[in-house]
């Protein structure tokens, strides 16, 4: 049996697909079986962030429409034995996928594997409602600002009645708190919202916090997702999040604000 | 010419006005059934029956024509005074009127509307009924209370009585209650107390941060509210039909 985690947020740009990436890759380092599904329909992303946008011959919408095999549209991961991806449609949009044909998918890929990733598209429509339906667990990507906060804790509405464990009445879907592109200097100075306040509206359990890092805007152009660059502190946040995922205890890093020596503020300085 | 008026001279005022209502909602438009009804009642709760005004409200029956006279007959004997019928068919309206009634059209359809599936695609999507996270009836008042966070899009209602929540009601959040609301948390969505015109309900909150108060359909927006008492525990009133806010500290 395998654990369906969907990586949603409400809002776009917070760092979904990444999350998704990342996390998926760190799974399968920690030698799980996984694949990692694109839900965004029209708007697919994910296989560059995996750097697999040369490989994609079919894709989710060919499954679920009968035009490929799941084999056929499975893409394994050059870097990782235990990783695979499922791309979205670029040619269709949101209304190409069933609640059957997303069913149908999920319980073939549920016998061999033992995470599956759903990355959800922005929004709370058809696409983001389908990504997260059949969930076990929700990763709600937010970032430290007001309206994103607001997006999430409206997600998490959906999440406690709009999924198959609301609708029979099964334990609800295990919520974790994802914070992404945190910077503690620019929490300590006012400009952005600090974490307890984060935690305090969305009373959700934190499952890692993302500092805001160049490794990521890196990672994403080169297609190799972050948790890859193991010296990177964004690359160790998402470890310790993958790490906090499978139930172990890892204390939290990155959230504090880093004085700055005297000298690097009059030779580094003004680099805000 | 003075655009004052000269109040002595006025033999009346039109005013706007909510007041409380029972609505007795029939389902079944048989007056001995309904005589056998109240005759219970009465016994049980002989108080209620003092010439209370009612609306009889006949939207759940499916009759075009019904015995309202008898019907009324029956409430009167009861010490019950029917005012007005809500909803039926035109033959209704028509008899209510010559009963000497009022006549209100049928409320919209309520709505709270089941789950629909995700599979059905919808272009205005409903208010989610809030997480079942736990909720339940406040026995014997109408009244309920919820347990956890309402969050951003939800709703919840107590239209017959008293709404606790115990956690935050969140930005974008709604709580509704026909009578007072308790919110054992931060209140930063919008709250609405005596929704049915109960003036003397209120709003209590241990951090106040609400975008929208309203008592009775008098409200205050968040601009509206004295900054030094946000984040703070209020109690929310009606006061000479002005919303007073003052701090429980």
């Amino acid at each position: 049996m395998a654990k369906i985690i969907v990586v949603t947020s409400g809002k776009g740009g917070v760092g979904k697909t990444t999350s998704a990436a990342a996390i998926a890759t760190g799974l399968a380092l920690r030698g799980q079986k996984t694949a990692v599904i694109d839900f965004d329909v029209g708007l697919r992303n994910l296989d560059l962030i995996m750097g697999c946008e040369r490989r994609v011959v079919y894709d989710l919408v060919n499954v679920i429409q009968g035009e490929a095999g799941l084999n056929q549209a499975l893409i394994r991961d050059k870097r990782v034995d235990n990783l695979h991806i499922l791309p979205a449609s670029q040619t269709r949009d949101k209304d190409a996928l069933t609640l059957e044909g997303v069913e149908t998918v999920l319980n073939t890929l549920n016998k061999d594997f033992d995470y599956i990733v759903c990355d959800s598209p922005a929004g709370i429509e058809r696409g983001a409602q389908l990504a997260m339906y059949f969930a076990d667990e929700a990763i709600v990507v937010t970032n430290p600002e007001v309206s994103s906060v607001r997006d999430s804790d409206r997600i998490l509405g959906l999440l406690a009645s709009k999924t198959r464990r609301a609708e029979r009445g099964e334990d609800p879907v295990r919520e974790h708190l994802l914070i992404t592109r945190y910077n503690p200097n620019r929490v300590d100075s006012g400009d952005m919202l600090n974490l307890e306040d984060i935690q305090e509206i969305l009373a959700i359990k934190l499952v890692g916090l993302i500092p805001e890092s160049e490794a990521v805007l890196r990672a994403s152009n080169q297609g190799i997702p972050v948790t890859h660059d193991e010296a990177s502190d964004a690359g160790q946040a998402y470890a310790d999040t993958v790490a906090r995922l499978m139930d172990e205890e890892v204390p939290l890093r990155f959230h504090e604000y880093q004085k700055k020596s005297l000298l690097s503020r009059m030779f580094g300085g003004g680099r805000r | 010419m003075s655009l004052k008026v000269d109040r002595d001279g006025m033999a009346f005022t039109f005013k706007g006005g909510m007041l409380p209502m029972t609505v007795m909602e029939l389902t079944s438009a048989d007056p001995e059934r309904i005589r056998e009804q109240l005759a219970g009642k009465l016994s049980q709760s002989p108080a209620f029956f003092q010439h209370t005004p009612v609306v009889l409200s006949v939207e759940r029956l499916d009759e075009p024509h019904l015995a309202l006279e008898r019907i009324c007959a029956v409430c009167r004997s009861h010490k019950l005074l029917p005012v007005a019928v809500r909803g039926g068919t035109d033959p209704v309206k028509q008899s209510s009127w010559a009963l000497g009634l009022g006549w209100f059209p049928p409320q919209e359809a309520a709505r709270p509307r089941t789950l629909e599936s995700v599979s059905v695609p919808e272009d205005e999507a409903p208010p989610e009924p809030a997480a079942v996270e736990e909720d339940q009836p406040l026995p014997g008042t109408g009244g309920r209370i919820f347990r956890g966070t309402v969050r951003s899009g939800q709703q919840i209602t107590a239209p017959d009585g008293d709404l606790v929540v115990v956690g935050a009601v969140n930005a974008g959040a709604e709580v509704l209650a026909g009578g007072s609301i308790h919110v054992y948390g931060a209140l930063r969505g919008r709250a609405l107390a005596g929704i049915h015109g109960n003036a003397r309900a209120g709003i209590f909150c241990r951090e106040l941060r609400a975008e929208l108060l309203s008592v009775a359909g008098n409200y205050k927006r968040l601009e509206d509210i004295d900054p030094r008492l946000l984040g703070t525990p209020v109690q929310v009133r009606l006061d000479d039909d002005q919303l007073g806010i003052t701090s429980l500290a």
